[in-house]
């Protein structure tokens, strides 16, 4: 296949195609700006002090701190992409129908994806343009200095040539990939695309994954000689948060599964019955589709845990300070600064929930619009939308809540297993569980995922529209 | 069709005499015209006469003098012969039905022929419900379903084919009388 | 005989494109009727207006001397769910119901137990001759094995009037045929009327009349000729 045809073939399409361009486009944008300024803060230089003394915000202008801005920008990036993937299955039948059609033309299956990949890949790159300008013009905007003088942002320094450019590749190809990754579920025949669905059902082995993940993340507090910072460290602690976040994702799977049978035992009500049933017929799309949504939730989790750690142990020196005249205890900054940076992080998870939820939505509108044909005789046969609406809810919501708990109680864990007693000579404390912030977390990521389920309905209502009946 | 094959084909099952043959000839071919009792002596007659069959032995309990008859080795070459021996497709070209509509469409007016063509419409459709219901009936025989499937394809060919020209017919006089 | 299902005046368009110009139609208690005609003749969406599947722009649909277009769109719902039944050509079982669950689903929405509606659900796959599939999914079955759960769910309300959208469409000759022959069968045995919208001579010779659409409208000839304005 020559590149001109790939690109007419994969810019063909309507409506729907367009605003799945426009959606990937602009996600791609997005993941690009925050990259770049992930970038621009790793491309901050060392003052002659060791620290950067023109920045208003300590999180810039001491090296030390850098690093933790950058892993949050490019974590919250990570959401971002798979948003820009996910789009690949937005407004999909006129698409499928279309890559039917290319198949029965004479295209190979691979040809077929190729040909989706490259319009995501076209959007991503339409996308990377469009947020290298946004960033640019985000950098004059945003250049603002305080009392002091100290810049508020790092607005004074730009990203290598060469940054910029594999940033602005980087982000459509991981789009593509993502698209393609999706895109495996689907068989595209030329008689029409049809979702491949695993036949046995989930084992809650990932429960041993969050085991194994918590174990490995205690090591460096348990063994003498991994100390904090190093490499050893760096992999202990982030291969544990990686197995558990796994875990938890993949645990997601039998809790769907579970979930199910549960719900086809007890349930009495009809839609409690298609709900169950769709739950055990595909259990893998929970955690295919919450993937983001329980990475985020897991590292919030953490970072509730951390900095309710912080403040206890402010707590703690700011007593024995209280009571000694002698030398005080503290850290080398004011306890704000720390939970500030803390905060930051929890502003990443905010917006990749946000983001994972958008994700959730085009999978939950991808499904819906899948099965509209069965919705729509469904509807014929006085099935009412009531009960189906409800179907949709049952199936979404409930395996999520023991998701979301499994989520926010190992991320808890995680941390609380390294130590729950933190203090001052004489003057230990026990660190509380932050209950209420949790539930926060937890619930605020439910309530974004009933607010996003509730639009998919939205869908849903036009789904069983009589015309997917017509003889095809 | 010929009668002479068709008795030699229900001989081919054991043997017979004229009564057994004509009402198993009706019974497994019900849509065919029913045999008149002198053509099946008649039939017999000329197929003894050839030596495809012969007889076999007489029958008189309680009733007229009955002849059974047997398949001769001749009679079942013969019959193998016409087995196998394809018949010419499509005579249904020559039916009166297809003259009849073609004569109408051409000598009577546009009003007459569609009269016609209606009603020969109607007349075709109830008989082909009166066909499917003999096929639908709990007590149908496999015979049955069979002899009026072979009908109800013929009739719905007919349909069909009386639907496609007046189509013609219409598209045709558009052309001519725009 | 009373009257079932009365039609009168049915007018319907999709966009500027008309479906139906003025059909009356009269269907009687237990009478099977056929609609004919060739594609796009407006057949599926009489068969939709009659069945309150959709709305009429003008005309009445009566049900039993009712006007179901004044109903609400619930009430119609519940109608369609009990005292009719709808069967199209393909793809109405749900996909990850087993057949049984699949035919109960009626029975449930009306409140019935989930055994009990199991068991009905056994009955009606029994009398279609597939009681044997009632634990396998749709995707594992033969197109008329599926189409057999999809009459039998269709009628496992027993409803007053079943409506047929080329039930048969999808299936070879014989599988068709007897598919057919079944629903014809039952809805006899229970005194159900049934709306068979087919293209086909021989499906349409099932029914006890057949009346004929061509271009929305009545055609009285049967013959598809065009109607000369």
């Amino acid at each position: 296949m020559r590149p001109a045809t790939l690109f007419r073939l994969a810019v063909a399409g309507n409506r729907t195609d367009h605003l799945r361009t426009a959606l990937t486009a602009a996600s791609s944008a997005l993941a690009l700006v925050v990259l770049l300024a992930a970038a621009t803060v790793i491309a901050i230089k060392n003052g002659e002090s060791g620290e950067n003394a023109h920045y208003a915000s300590p999180l810039l202008a001491e090296p030390g701190l850098r690093p933790g801005v950058i892993a949050a920008l490019v974590l919250l990036a990570v959401p971002i992409l798979a948003l820009a993937g996910q789009s690949i299955r937005l407004g999909a039948p006129a698409r499928d129908r279309r890559l039917a059609a290319i198949r029965l033309a004479g295209a190979t299956p691979g040809q077929a994806v190729l040909i989706a990949g490259a319009e995501t890949v076209a959007a991503g790159v339409i996308g990377s343009v469009v947020g290298l300008g946004g960033f640019l013009l985000l950098r004059v905007v945003l250049e603002r200095r305080n009392a002091g003088g100290e810049l508020l942002l790092p607005t004074d320094v730009l990203p290598s040539v060469l940054w910029i450019v594999i940033l602005m590749a980087f982000v459509p190809v991981m789009a593509g990939l993502v698209g393609a990754l999706l895109l495996r579920q689907v068989v595209i025949s030329p008689l029409g695309v049809v979702r491949r669905t695993r036949k046995r059902g989930p084992w809650p082995w990932p429960g041993f994954l969050i085991v194994v993940g918590l174990v490995i993340f205690q090591l460096p507090a348990q063994i003498k000689g991994i100390d904090v910072g190093t490499n050893r460290w760096a992999v202990l602690v982030g291969g544990g948060v990686a197995l558990t976040t796994i875990g938890v994702v993949l645990g997601t799977g039998w809790i769907a599964h579970t979930t199910g049978r549960l719900l086809l035992r007890f349930g009495p009500r009809p839609a409690m019955l298609l709900a169950g049933r769709r739950l055990m017929a595909d259990p893998w799309s929970g955690s295919r589709t919450l993937a983001a949504l329980l990475a985020s939730v897991v590292i919030g989790a953490i970072a509730l845990g951390y900095r309710i750690g912080l403040v206890t142990q402010f707590e703690a020196w700011n007593r024995y300070n209280a009571q000694t005249r002698e030398e005080q205890l503290g850290a080398g900054a004011p306890e704000g600064f720390y939970t500030g940076a803390v905060d930051l992080i929890m502003v990443a998870v905010g917006i990749g929930v946000t983001v994972a939820a958008a994700g959730v939505l085009i999978s939950l509108a991808e499904g819906i619009v899948a099965r509209r044909r069965t919705y729509a005789a469904l509807t014929a046969a006085g099935v009412p939308g009531r009960t189906l609406s409800e179907s949709v809810l049952w199936q979404t919501m409930l395996p999520l809540a023991p998701a979301l708990l499994l989520a926010v109680t190992s991320g808890i864990g995680l941390i609380r297993l390294t130590g729950t007693r933190v203090g001052a000579p004489s003057n230990t404390l026990t660190v509380p569980v932050p209950v209420g912030s949790l539930a926060l977390l937890a619930g605020g990521a439910f309530l974004i995922m009933l607010i996003a389920t509730g639009i998919g309905l939205v869908v849903l209502r036009s789904s069983t529209d009589l015309e997917e009946l017509r003889a095809s | 069709m010929s009668t002479s094959h068709v008795l030699l084909g229900l001989l081919a099952g054991g043997p017979r005499h004229g009564y057994e043959l004509k009402r198993s000839h009706d019974d497994r071919l019900p849509q065919a015209k029913p045999l008149a009792f002198g053509q099946v002596y008649a039939t017999l007659g000329r197929l003894e006469r050839d030596g495809l069959v012969e007889q076999s032995g007489q029958d008189r309990d309680g009733g007229p003098d009955r002849t059974s008859y047997v398949i001769t080795e001749a009679g079942r070459a013969r019959l193998g012969e016409w087995l196998t021996e394809v018949e010419p497709p499509a005579p249904y070209v020559t039916s009166a039905l297809f003259a009849k509509v073609v004569v109408s469409l051409l000598a009577s007016g546009e009003r007459v022929a569609t009269e016609y063509l209606v009603a020969q419409r109607a007349a075709h459709t109830t008989r082909l419900r009166e066909l499917t219901a003999v096929k639908t009936d709990s007590a149908a025989t496999v015979g049955d379903v069979i002899a009026a499937d072979y009908a109800i394809a013929h009739l719905d060919a007919d349909l069909r084919w009386l639907q496609t020209t007046l189509l013609r017919l219409a598209d045709l006089n558009e052309e001519m009388n725009p | 005989m009373n009257t079932l299902l009365q039609g009168t005046a049915l007018h319907r368009a999709y966009g500027p494109t008309p479906a139906l110009r003025g059909v009356d139609i009269e269907v009687t208690e237990g009478e099977i009727v056929a609609v004919t005609g060739p594609s796009g003749c407006g057949k599926s969406t009489l068969l939709h207006c009659l069945a309150g599947i959709m709305r009429v722009d003008s005309g009445s649909v009566r049900y039993r001397d009712q006007d179901i277009g004044l109903w609400s769109e619930s009430a119609r719902s519940k109608l369609r769910r009990t005292e009719f039944g709808v069967l199209f050509q393909f793809g109405q079982l749900v996909p990850e119901l087993t057949a049984g669950e699949n035919v109960a689903l009626p029975l449930l929405l009306g409140g019935v137990k989930r055994r009990e509606a199991q068991k009905t659900a056994e009955e009606w796959l029994d009398r279609f001759g597939v009681a044997e599939l009632a634990g396998k999914l749709p995707g594992a079955m033969s197109g008329g094995q599926q189409q057999r759960c999809a009459v039998a769910r269709a009628m496992v309300t027993e409803p007053r009037a079943l409506f047929a959208d080329e039930p048969t469409g999808a299936l070879d000759v014989l599988t068709g045929e007897q598919v057919l022959g079944e629903i014809v069968r039952v809805a006899r045995e229970k005194g159900m009327a049934v709306v068979l919208v087919t293209h086909e001579a021989q499906i349409a010779a099932y029914a006890d009349r057949e009346i004929s659409l061509r271009d929305g409208a009545l055609d009285p000839t049967g013959l598809g000729l065009r109607t000369r304005a």
